[in-house]
Order: structure tokens, then C-alpha cells, then sequence
């Protein structure tokens, strides 16, 4: 079995989003190789040229996250790409419903579009987890 | 002739000062250590635990008041 871990994140809640990145950044830098599959709400929270308060939205724990200067989702997967092996796909049918196209999303973030088909199956033997 | 330097990761919240200390290992020589202070009780272990992963030597971890000192050894 691979130690690579898979994390679907599906859920537009900057908790949910924190702690992906989190586990991603950490993992990658960790030498585990990493990969993101970024669907549903999720993709809202990854658009380009948003501003912490227009891109991050949850509920106490948000507020506290920001009030306190919490390490950034966005730089913790920079970080993670940096540092480790960190791939991190846009679902292309949230982009597709959404209209959007890559260049809609954060820069240099994102390794590309990508099915959901091809992501579990490499994820079949890695770890896999849901947010 | 190994250098050390500090770095000040006090007020930092996890995973910031390991994300530190792995930015300056990628700057520093094999043999170079690194001290973190760290005022995050989650860093304490989780810096020996990822320098046993891949291998970077922690040399101590020394509780000081109201912070931690991690002092970590560029091995590879």
C-alpha cells in the first residue's frame, strides 16, 4: 500500500478548508506524497484575487482563525507545493457548472483540471479523505 | 564550520514554526542547526516527529517559560 494521501475537499467552509490545507501542507513537507481534488463549494473559496474576509467564510472558529492571524490555507498549500510533493486539481465539473476556467482560480496553485475517475482511482491505495 | 541561527516562531500557530524551520534548513549547510523557539505546544512534539521522518537529527527540546527551544541539526 502507498503512504500517498488523497484529500477530497468538497465543503466551501473555511474550517474545512484550513484543515485540508493543513493536512496537505504537513503530509507534503513530510516527504508523503499529496494530492487535493478540489470539487463543489470548494472551488468558490479558491478564486482568484479574493481578499481573506471575501474568501474565507465559516463559523466561530473562522472568525477566530483570522482575528488570530492563523497561518493562510492558501499560503500553508504553497508551502506544501514548495516543500513537498503537493498536487492539487480542480474538478472539472465544478468548473464546468460554475463556467469558469483556470485562470479563474488562485495563481499557480492549481496542477491542472481533472476528472474524479482518475483521482480515486490512484487514491484506491492511499489514504483517503473527505471534507 | 557549522553555523547556528535562531529562529523566533513565538506567536505562531501550528504549522507555522515547523514551516519556518523547513524554510531555513532549504538555506543552510549539512551540520548547521537551527534553534526554533515556539510557543505552540503542538510544535514540541511535532518537530522531533518530522525530523525522524526525514531524518534531520533534533538535538533537544528544552522548555523555557512560557515557550519551547527545538534545536534541530541539518543531517542531510
Amino acid at each position: 500500500m502507498s503512504n500517498g494521501l488523497f484529500i477530497l475537499l468538497c465543503s466551501g467552509e473555511h474550517e474545512k478548508v484550513q484543515m485540508a490545507a493543513m493536512m496537505a501542507s504537513v503530509a507534503a513537507v513530510s516527504e508523503r506524497p499529496v494530492e487535493v481534488f478540489v470539487s463543489m463549494n470548494a472551488l468558490l473559496a479558491f478564486a482568484n484575487g479574493l481578499d481573506p474576509a471575501e474568501r474565507y467564510h465559516g463559523g466561530e472558529f473562522s472568525e477566530l482563525l483570522r482575528a488570530k492571524d492563523a497561518p493562510d490555507a492558501i499560503s500553508l498549500l504553497q508551502r506544501g507545493k514548495e516543500f513537498g510533493d503537493l498536487k492539487i486539481w480542480a474538478c472539472s465539473m465544478a468548473l464546468d457548472v460554475q463556467g469558469w476556467e483556470m485562470s479563474h482560480l488562485e495563481k499557480d496553485l492549481f496542477d491542472g483540471p481533472a476528472g474524479l475517475t482518475k483521482f480515486l482511482s490512484d487514491a484506491e491505495n492511499g489514504q483517503l479523505i473527505t471534507l | 564550520m557549522s553555523e547556528r541561527i535562531t529562529i523566533d516562531a513565538r506567536g505562531a500557530f501550528c504549522p507555522g514554526p515547523l514551516m519556518e524551520l523547513i524554510a531555513a534548513l532549504k538555506t543552510r549547510q549539512i551540520g548547521d542547526e537551527i534553534e526554533i523557539l515556539s510557543s505552540d505546544k503542538g510544535s514540541v512534539t511535532d518537530i522531533p516527529e518530522w525530523c525522524k521522518k526525514v531524518k534531520h537529527d533534533c538535538l533537544s527540546v528544552d522548555e523555557k517559560e512560557g515557550y519551547w527551544s527545538v534545536l534541530v541539526r541539518k543531517a542531510k
